[in-house]
């Protein structure tokens, strides 16, 4: 019996997953300036967000969905990834945006699940 | 502020071939034109042609089915963990944070905690290592993360570290694969 799974299913639309990630980030976060009170609300809406989005799109894939929200002050931040999986199925994708006063941060990343028919 | 990602390795274990009797019929054509003699089931070069995937050459193996529903080992968040706080205090213990000198720490870190976990032998595990490297300039962050994936048989670990001068995350995910 033929596992395939068509190209539709498994292929990674980038331009999509960009458009979920920079409207959950415009819908959560907006033109607002950095307020530590309120960040942690923040980044949970937005990565709440962008994970009921990508699950909507049913495709066959596990998601791993990180954000990152600073105060810009000056400081650096470097930010490095390594992984082990393989490389036909699976594919992460980053967004960053810098507004006035926060940098915002993410990672997306996508491994095949396999679904048995 | 800049950032680096790098994304690597193929997990070169796994790998299917298409025998022509399972009638993917781009592979059977293909092999009638060009081994008219052999009767025999054979292995099918470059899957290239076909339109599929990469620009591998890759051999495509179909594995047999070992009806293994579930992971006979499951990620070992303490062990982990305890390889992540390692690494990070010993590249990071006395450091000063330099923008090029922590460009190269991130990645080296990164490769580092990869080779450990992978080195832990966790069968059918694929793994996703996340490393921040930052300097302590009193400005505030938050980071979070969350994952849609099958909360039995996957799981994370992480750790940070601070000094005077910088701070450092690392994550590690792993995720079953069948």
């Amino acid at each position: 019996m033929d596992e395939y799974q068509t190209e539709e299913e498994t292929a990674f639309i980038v331009e999509d997953v960009s458009k979920i990630i920079k409207e959950s980030v415009e819908a959560a976060i907006g033109g607002s300036t950095y307020q530590h009170s309120r960040v942690n609300q923040w980044t949970t809406s937005v990565v709440e967000q962008c994970l009921s989005q990508l699950s909507k799109l049913g495709k066959p894939f596990k998601y791993i969905v990180t954000c990152i929200i600073m105060q810009k002050n000056g400081a650096g931040l470097q930010t490095a990834s390594a992984c082990f999986w393989d490389n036909s199925t699976d594919g992460k994708m980053n967004h960053y945006i810098i507004e006035n006063t926060v940098l915002n941060y993410h990672t997306l990343g996508k491994l095949q699940a396999r679904i048995h028919r | 502020m800049s950032d680096q990602l790098k994304d690597k390795h193929q997990r070169r274990e796994r790998r299917t071939v298409k025998v022509p009797s399972d009638g993917s019929h781009g592979v059977r054509v293909k092999e009638a034109t060009i081994r008219k003699n052999t009767d025999s089931v054979s292995i099918v070069s470059s899957m290239d042609e076909l339109g599929h995937h990469d620009e591998n050459t890759r051999m495509v193996v179909t594995m047999e089915n070992t009806y293994q529903t579930a992971p006979h080992k499951r990620f070992p968040v303490p062990a982990v963990t305890h390889i992540l706080k390692d690494v990070l205090s010993s590249y990071l213990q006395q450091e000063k944070y330099e923008v090029e000198w922590s460009q190269k720490m991130t990645k080296t870190i990164c490769e580092v905690i990869r080779a450990r976990v992978k080195d832990l032998m966790i069968p059918r595990y694929k793994i996703v290592v996340l490393v921040h490297i930052g300097q302590q300039a009193g400005q505030s962050m938050q980071m979070s993360s969350r994952c849609l994936w099958d909360a039995t048989t996957d799981s994370f670990a992480c750790y940070s570290f601070t000094n005077s001068s910088l701070f450092g995350v690392a994550t590690v995910y792993g995720v079953y694969f069948e």
